[in-house]
């Protein structure tokens, strides 16, 4: 680009800023929120759908079928990825780091695994949800290409186990929705079952069932797309 | 107010890459500046000063902050983590065809 050019964009730029600062101190910083709706969910979320997290509450209760299109995306993006990237014979991207590295990472990855499933599972009584530990659960893939080596992620956590993960999370997530219907509500209603109540692990019915679902989803999606940026798939037969 | 100048200057960073920038990597870098630009305004414009809006059984619910926002937010960091991530393996693509990540060397391509 060319000086001129250079120069044309900063002023632009600027004045696009001045505009924007201009208009968004217009913005009120304080809103009422006396009879909002987000009034009505911190005075009865517990009440109504069990979950002491309230942004787990809008996020698998009152908004699940907006939950139900974001997994979607990502089901898109995943398989969007796989279809450009996919190849059958590559070069081993990684042969894995020292021995140390590997025996440090051999006692560490446990317990990073019990700390995904933790998250995942109390997304309803502390901070966390599928989405947050399925990216947890993510980067134990990541782990296992960088620390032990391609072949090892490839041979351990095959791109089949990923793909049932992956599939059959977001199937399992329609199906708690139409079990909503069969408890003789509305399709990914929360008809509050299995409860031993509120502030146990099992209570706010649906809630933990499909924060675990989509985080082992989310977990295999992500894994997925590290697995196919990388490249790591091997020609049969070859010497690693 | 100082969540708005944040905001704009973020924002107009990642704009300036995008606009600018000769590598597609970094102007996927620079709309991702902007995403978190937004999400950082929409958060602090929220922000009422009170605690995470989490409670025990027993609490009373005094001066949470409002959890609207953090829901949509937390749908809006997934959906720029798939739209980078995809975009990313168009650019991966479109460097085995063409050897570059210029976007203005991509020209010549559809003729051939």
């Amino acid at each position: 680009m060319s000086r001129t050019k250079h120069v044309i964009t900063v002023i632009v730029l600027s004045l696009l800023g001045v505009t924007m600062l201009v208009a968004l101190n217009k913005i009120p910083n304080q809103f009422e929120y006396a009879n909002s709706i987000s009034q009505h969910i911190v005075n009865n979320a517990v009440k109504e759908t069990g979950s002491l997290n309230f942004v787990t509450a809008i996020l698998y209760d009152y908004r699940a079928y907006d939950s139900l299109g974001e997994s979607t995306i990502i089901f898109g993006a995943v398989s969007g990825i796989v279809l450009l990237l996919s190849r059958k014979t590559l070069p081993v991207s990684s042969h894995g780091l020292s021995f140390i590295v590997k025996r440090t990472f051999g006692m560490l990855t446990p317990f990073i695994f019990l700390f995904s499933i933790y998250i995942i599972t109390h997304g309803h009584l502390s901070p966390g949800g599928g989405f947050q530990g399925g990216v947890i659960l993510g980067a134990i893939s990541i782990i296992f290409s960088i620390v032990y080596g391609s072949e090892f992620d490839y041979k351990r956590y095959t791109p089949t186990t990923k793909t049932l993960l992956e599939t059959g999370g977001a199937l399992l997530f329609i199906g708690l929705g139409f079990l909503g219907i069969l408890f003789g509500g509305n399709f990914l209603m929360n008809m509050r079952f299995l409860n031993m109540g509120e502030g146990s692990l099992i209570s706010a019915g649906s809630i933990p069932f499909i924060n675990t679902v989509i985080g082992f989803k989310i977990g295999a999606g992500l894994a997925i797309i590290f697995y196919s940026m990388i490249q790591k798939t091997f020609k049969e037969g070859v010497d690693l | 107010m100082i969540n708005n100048f944040v905001f704009v200057a973020l924002f107009l960073l990642g704009f300036y890459a995008i606009l600018v920038k000769k590598n597609l990597i970094k102007m996927v870098i620079g709309l991702n500046i902007m995403e978190g630009a937004i999400f950082y305004w929409f958060i602090t414009l929220t922000d009422r000063g009170g605690t995470i809006p989490i409670v025990n059984s027993s609490q009373v619910v005094t001066n949470l902050n409002d959890p609207i926002p953090q829901a949509l937010i937390l749908t809006g960091i997934v959906i720029g983590a798939s739209t980078s991530s995809f975009l990313l393996t168009l650019i991966i693509e479109l460097n085995k065809f063409t050897s570059s990540t210029n976007p203005d060397q991509l020209g010549g391509m559809i003729e051939d």
